[in-house]
């Protein structure tokens, strides 16, 4: 029986005593994290499979929409206005924009692309949504190509350096799976509890952030809406929050950012804030 | 490698090829009973509407049903859907799993694909079948019978479900590459000694009786065999005794020869 990987595991039940953390940082709590916050001034860029421009649930908040396509069998970026495929990215930018409405959202479609070149696509979207100049990307999916390992872990780097915060959806299941798995990256597994804004820090990664995913009501294909669970709308509560605390506090480095999630982390705690 | 070794390891590799040969044709539908194994369980365990299994074929690119289970899951069979397109779409091109419910009540929902089914669920559930390396299908879940949604427990057993599919997928293609093994193994063996067109020569030295009609004797009887898996223990008892007595009369056939 091959192990499950279960990175949900730490967040389930009511009993959350294994993820009891010392007192959080002192002084910081979600008022001064977020309070007030729109997200104004913020970008975020969706790498998913494009937006519904027009979708109520993205609230007009779309600035930009590209496509990675195969020109001569290279990956490259071009203007896009084929909505979306899936309605999967409309469902990221519609939570994204419920926790903080006045972002700025850039669609970078990369499914859907050539199917020889997946993997290529995601990397050639990720690299052109970081070097635009995002504050943050919403990238839930992932790769499983030890191929590509390099290519990630140095575009990941890049993220890092021009703070630029990543946050991943892990994958359930085994194996590694890139760029969820990178130190630098927020990667988020699903919770059930139905609150947006609930959040879970994980002191043992690889998943670092527990945050609501399971019967989640979601914008979908064609105006559409519909109830959906996994770690893929999961990961967009954690990048609104994150988007809330940029536009709070601007030029935090991603480091910093997490460790003020973890601050604000609905983990139960060992001893009483001093 | 020296010339001289040519004909010894020439002759290891036919052998090697033939019983890699011998051997796929004894599991053919292998792959297919593990799959409709994988679908057969996930259906009675998540008490299910209906499970199966996708896999990727190219030209076109499509995701191909290729096995299914439960009441409402025969309809899905041989059916074709773009990678491009819908929930089994999605899991397919992120490699992410999700689930979908109260989408029969959402006028939006893919109900093209789900009616040519002759079913159109309430809720869905899609986990991408990955070897490891690559998505090479999706698993699919049409309602669960005693909860309206799929739980995150739902999700992580089915990606083990998923990889157990991929696995034996993986399993059966390595089969099918003898070709490419023989190649792979004459390039690395020769080095500059075996130019490309002798590796190729050699090659086709090695598998051409392998590509001999299914209706040869010899690949009939191989067949044959292979369909004895699925019997009882009493059955293949009695066969067995038949093959014995076959085997002795052949021992004695070419000792009179």
């Amino acid at each position: 029986m091959v192990e499950l990987p279960a990175w949900s595991e730490p967040f389930q039940g009511d009993d959350h005593s294994r993820l009891a953390r010392a007192a959080a940082l002192s002084g910081i709590d979600r008022e001064w994290a977020w309070g007030g916050s729109t997200g104004a001034g913020i970008t975020v860029a969706i790498v998913d499979s494009g937006i519904e421009r027009d979708h109520p649930a993205v609230m007009g908040r779309l600035v930009e929409s590209v496509a990675v396509e195969f020109v001569e069998g290279e990956p490259t970026v071009v203007a896009d206005d084929g909505g979306d495929l899936f309605g999967h990215g409309t469902a990221c930018a519609g939570i994204i924009t419920a926790l903080a409405p006045d972002v700025e959202l850039v669609s970078v479609r990369v499914l859907g692309a050539d199917l020889r070149g997946k993997g290529a696509a995601f990397l050639a979207g990720l690299e052109w949504a970081i070097k635009r100049g995002v504050q943050v990307a919403n990238l839930s999916l992932s790769s499983k190509s030890e191929a590509l390992y390099g290519a990630f872990h140095e575009l990941v780097d890049l993220a890092y350096f021009r703070n630029v915060a990543l946050v991943s959806a892990a994958n359930n299941l085994p194996g590694n799976s890139y760029p969820s798995l990178f130190s630098s990256v927020f990667s988020v597994a699903a919770h059930s509890e139905p609150d947006p804004v609930r959040l879970y820090y994980n002191p043992s990664p690889p998943v670092e952030f527990g945050a609501w995913g399971v019967d989640v009501p979601i914008a979908w294909k064609d105006g559409g809406r519909t109830v959906a669970t996994g770690n893929s709308f999961a990961a967009p509560h954690v990048a609104g929050l994150v988007a809330l605390i940029s536009a709070r506090h601007p030029g935090l480095t991603p480091f910093e950012l997490k460790a003020i999630l973890a601050a604000v982390a609905d983990n139960p705690r060992t001893q009483a804030r001093g | 490698m020296p010339e001289q070794d040519l004909p010894a390891a020439l002759q290891a590799l036919q052998a090697a090829a033939w019983r890699a040969s011998v051997a796929r044709r004894l599991h053919r539908g292998a792959e297919q009973t593990l799959l409709q194994s994988i679908v057969d369980a996930t259906v009675t365990l998540f008490d299910a509407e209906a499970s199966s299994i996708a896999l990727f074929e190219r030209e076109p690119d499509r995701l191909e049903f290729r096995v299914a289970a439960g009441p409402q899951g025969q309809g899905a069979i041989g059916l074709s859907v773009a990678p491009t397109h819908g929930i089994v779409g999605y899991a397919f091109s992120s490699g992410q799993a999700l689930a979908l419910s109260d989408v029969a009540t959402d006028p939006r929902f893919d109900r093209a694909t789900a009616e040519r089914t002759g079913y159109v669920p309430r809720s869905i559930a899609a986990v991408p079948l990955t070897d490891g390396q690559r998505t090479v299908g999706v698993l699919q879940v049409l309602d669960k019978r005693g909860s309206p949604t799929f739980s995150l427990r739902d999700m992580e057993l089915l990606g083990v479900f998923a990889h157990q599919a991929a696995a034996a997928i993986s399993a059966t293609k390595v089969q099918r590459g003898i070709s490419t093994m023989l190649r792979a193994v004459l390039v690395d063996m020769g080095g500059d000694a075996i130019g490309p067109d002798q590796v190729e020569a050699l090659v086709t030295a090695s598998t051409d009786r392998l590509d001999e009609s299914d209706e040869a004797p010899f690949w009939r009887l191989v067949e044959r065999v292979g369909a004895l898996a699925s019997l009882t223990d009493r059955e293949i008892g009695l066969v067995a005794d038949i093959l014995d007595t076959v085997a002795r009369h052949a021992t004695r056939s070419a000792g009179r020869r």
